[in-house]
């Protein structure tokens, strides 16, 4: 099926910048504070949650990416479409782009939520949240090679984080995660049910697939680039569960960073404040992933030009984030999202993918009739 | 009121069309020379000579070559007579000699240092080429100077300067186009670039730009390469301007496209990335480890020299407790005296400095080393003891200024110079969240910029791990397989094999 908004060869990116693009969309606020919900779910065992959430990570993408192999150059906004039809599949995309949207929205407001706690105190909120939307902006005009070479970046600056676990495990006690498969196992599902929202993100290469210019090894490179993320969270995992006590750790808000605060360079003292200001290379592509994925989806509905639509984008965001105040009700939403963002991450795709092997069947029976 | 002035400058565009000289000249003397001087305003060094009563010469005087002019010109012309113009290309020695009969070619040609050689009766002239301009002797390049390696820079003539390149690069490959722009000065450049290295596209971007010109005049190569390069806006330079011929042709060996304009001594080189801006010709000459060592030491050098002053301001004004406890007294004190915020101390001393700097570079040498030392050192104790700025303040500003002088380039110093003040602005106002901001954005501006099309952050991003070889540190030459894809060139295979090291005989008796 031919693509309605047909790319230039001039747009199209390397298969190997996906290990980048999904590493860095997943990694965002939800590295900050991840190990609270989590612990308070599995206890000790929080780290087998993980793995069966990258498990079950891995298993979306392999039939996110057979979906789009079905379709040669589509992405989803156009395969929603195809099976379901006009009327009904401009409604999924409607939705599917209000899903991105209020990712976008808990993102953007989580980090400054963090500035507010933890570097100024006094900043207004608004400041923070225009200076990011500039940001955006400015990114965002450049076209998704921009955003691209952000994602790359920002991956490589990531790993630098992993550096701030050697000074907590000083005081490491590994006795933490002892006993290991106390807790029922519904238990475990449960913490990786919490981890949704921190483990989202690899859902882009649904829009990003059109764009790669060697599709065969996009299932290689999307893999690795789980893996990433796997490799960034799981250390941090389990020098949480080791460095905090069981009390401790469900009492603290953003464990990360708590962690962070106690490293002591020679010529640095904390270095908090200063990887906390780096957040903003974290989150950026994030914000800008997301931000693309929502100018897609309007840009298959109707016509729009992509400044028109990122200065609107972003006005819409900035006063959003004018009428959530506290870190309660971003609790809440965040909560109302995790089953959302489930439901259209691990369990839409098998949905999709079952309706789309029908679909090309049904298209190859009546070719043959 | 608005309508009268642009009607004045309608006007003024159809003045321009008197610079278009088309037609041939009368053919008898008095009426070809009358209207020879009443285009060319009868300049007093043009000298109308008469050779004999039917052969005149006409020619500008300080641009040909005198003996030439007398010994195989005129006295040969004197000696036997040409009746027709036909005949003087045999007559004559000059190599290079032509029959004109375009008033514009030959007035053009006139002005370039030709001699016009008329006889009575015919519009046909001969102009014969004896151009000998004075021109500077080649001497080291001012700005930049290298250790080792050797010492010779372009100076202000075309021809020259094509002459060192061909004595470096003996290759018929080496294509040279020369084009002429500017209405006023109609100035000549030539376009260079190696065959079958140099990328395709890139050549027919730089040809088509070029062609589109239309300038009033074109007097340096910084002005060319900022009416032909990709974004003039930008803070940062997208061309190279070079004024040593081994940089500019190792440029052409690895697939750039050159451009020398005559009377400028800066030559320019396109395509060039962000990363290349910080290679020096002398990394070649050195040993690959140290070569590598300096290398990494520049960019580490730059990235301090942008970042510490504003560090500073932002520890100092918002975050106390990042500064290491041993310096925290010592800092305090010193800080105690001083009756302004950390971002003014430090504004008021970077603006000392980049007036120390400015004056310095515009006084005659022997006065301006001494005001650069004494400025230095007497204004910066004497800030200190009356309390303006304190003395930590003075080693980071001092140690930034010196970086920022490591680049080899002195464009892209001036750049990391002027980058500098802003983010002590944003420093000084939001902290290390607006240090922070102030990266993303230098981050993205480098991400979005383009020379001649290619990606100006080009092996850094798209990544091409190969191309670090070259880009990020310097590998010795046998290790060294392939060119830098960054100038979008194809051929790629470098073929760089050392000869055997050890002798066979060593190891026998």
């Amino acid at each position: 099926m031919k693509s309605m908004n047909s790319i230039n060869s001039n747009h199209k990116i390397n298969a190997f910048l996906i290990v980048a693009i999904i590493s860095s969309n997943q990694v965002g606020v939800g590295v900050m504070g991840f190990q609270q919900q989590l612990y308070q779910n599995a206890k000790q065992d929080a780290w087998i949650s993980v793995i069966i959430s990258f498990v079950l990570a891995h298993l979306a993408v392999f039939i996110m990416i057979k979906t789009l192999e079905i379709y040669e150059t589509n992405d989803i906004y156009e395969i929603n479409q195809d099976i379901f039809g006009k009327l009904i599949g401009n409604l999924l995309n409607v939705l599917y782009i209000t899903y991105c949207g209020s990712i976008f929205f808990l993102i953007l407001k989580t980090y400054i939520e963090v500035i507010n706690t933890w570097v100024f105190y006094n900043l207004s909120p608004w400041f923070l949240s225009a200076t990011l939307l500039l940001l955006l902006i400015y990114a965002f005009t450049g076209n998704l090679k921009v955003i691209v070479g952000v994602s790359f970046f920002s991956f490589v600056i990531t790993f630098i984080w992993l550096f701030s676990l050697i000074p907590p495990l000083e005081y490491a006690e590994v006795q933490y995660l002892l006993p290991v498969f106390q807790n029922n196992f519904s238990d475990i599902l449960k913490g990786t049910y919490s981890m949704t929202f921190t483990i989202v993100g690899f859902e882009i290469i649904n829009i990003i697939y059109p764009y790669i210019k060697d599709k065969k090894k996009v299932n290689r490179y999307a893999h690795i680039g789980l893996l990433g993320t796997l490799l960034i969270y799981f250390p941090i995992l389990l020098v949480s569960l080791m460095y905090f006590s069981g009390e401790q750790l469900s009492k603290t808000i953003w464990a990360t960073l708590t962690m962070l605060s106690i490293v002591r360079l020679p010529f640095i003292e904390r270095i908090d404040i200063f990887m906390i200001c780096f957040g903003v290379v974290i989150i950026l592509p994030n914000l800008c992933l997301y931000a693309w994925a929502v100018y897609r989806g309007v840009n298959s509905m109707i016509k729009i030009s992509l400044s028109a639509f990122i200065w609107s984008f972003s006005a819409l965001m900035f006063i959003l984030t004018l009428f959530v105040q506290t870190l309660t009700q971003l609790n809440d939403i965040s909560r109302i999202f995790t089953h959302v963002g489930f439901f259209a991450v691990f369990v839409f795709p098998f949905f999709l993918y079952f309706l789309a092997l029908i679909k090309r069947k049904f298209r190859k029976t009546q070719v043959i009739q | 009121m608005f309508g009268k002035q642009k009607q004045n400058i309608k006007n003024e565009s159809e003045d321009y069309k008197g610079l278009e000289i088309d037609g041939i000249f009368p053919p008898l003397k008095k009426e070809f020379f009358t209207e020879l001087k009443e285009i060319t305003n009868s300049p007093a060094d043009l000298i109308i000579k008469d050779v004999t009563e039917t052969i005149t010469v006409a020619y500008i005087e300080n641009l040909v070559d005198g003996q030439v002019l007398n010994d195989q010109i005129i006295s040969v012309l004197d000696k036997s007579e040409p009746s027709i113009p036909e005949a003087l290309p045999n007559l004559l020695n000059i190599p290079i000699f032509k029959l004109a009969g375009q008033k514009k070619e030959i007035i053009y040609d006139l002005l370039t240092g030709n001699v016009l050689i008329h006889i009575e009766g015919y519009n046909l002239v001969g102009l014969a080429n004896i151009a000998a301009a004075p021109t500077r002797s080649l001497a080291a390049p001012e700005n930049e100077s290298q250790v080792i390696g050797s010492q010779v820079g372009f100076n202000e003539s075309l021809a020259t300067n094509i002459s060192l390149i061909r004595r470096l690069i003996r290759n018929p490959n080496l294509c040279n186009e020369e084009y002429s722009v500017g209405r006023q000065t109609n100035t000549p450049f030539s376009v260079l670039y190696i065959k079958a290295i140099a990328a395709d596209e890139n050549i027919d971007i730089v040809r088509e730009r070029i062609a589109n010109l239309k300038i009033e005049d074109l007097i340096d190569s910084a002005m060319l390469a900022e009416l032909i390069e990709d974004n003039s806006y930008s803070v940062f330079p997208q061309m190279l301007l070079t004024e040593r011929p081994d940089r500019f042709c190792d440029g052409l060996l690895n697939g750039k496209i050159g451009i020398i304009v005559e009377g400028s001594s800066m030559a320019i080189l396109c395509p060039y990335s962000f990363v290349e801006f910080f290679h020096s010709r002398e990394e070649q000459n050195l040993r690959w480890q140290l070569a590598t060592f300096i290398r990494l030491l520049r960019f580490s050098a730059v990235f301090l020299s942008v970042f510490l002053t504003p560090m500073y301001v932002a520890s100092l004004t918002f975050h106390y407790e990042i500064i290491p406890q041993p310096l925290l007294i010592p800092l305090s004190e010193s800080r105690a005296i001083v009756p302004f915020p950390p971002i003014i101390e430090a504004l008021i001393l970077e603006l000392i400095i980049e007036l120390l700097r400015e004056a310095g570079a515009r006084l005659p040498t022997k006065v301006g080393q001494t005001i650069g030392i004494v400025g230095g050192i007497v204004i910066g104790t004497a800030a200190v003891q009356a309390g303006i700025t304190s003395n930590i303040l003075i080693i980071i500003v001092a140690l930034c200024a010196l970086a920022s002088f490591t680049t080899p380039n002195y464009m892209m110093g001036n750049v990391i110079r002027l980058l500098r003040f802003p983010i002590i602005f944003l420093a000084g106002f939001w902290g290390y969240y607006g240090i922070m901001l102030a990266f993303c954005l230098l981050g993205i501006h480098l991400l979005r910029q383009s020379s001649l099309g290619a990606p100006y952050l080009s092996p850094l991003y798209p990544p091409r791990i190969l191309d670090w070889g070259t880009a990020v540190i310097r590998l010795p030459i046998g290790l060294l397989k392939t060119r830098a894809t960054s100038n979008g060139t194809f051929n790629r295979k470098v073929h760089n094999e050392k000869a055997k090291p050890q002798r066979d005989d060593v190891m026998k008796e």
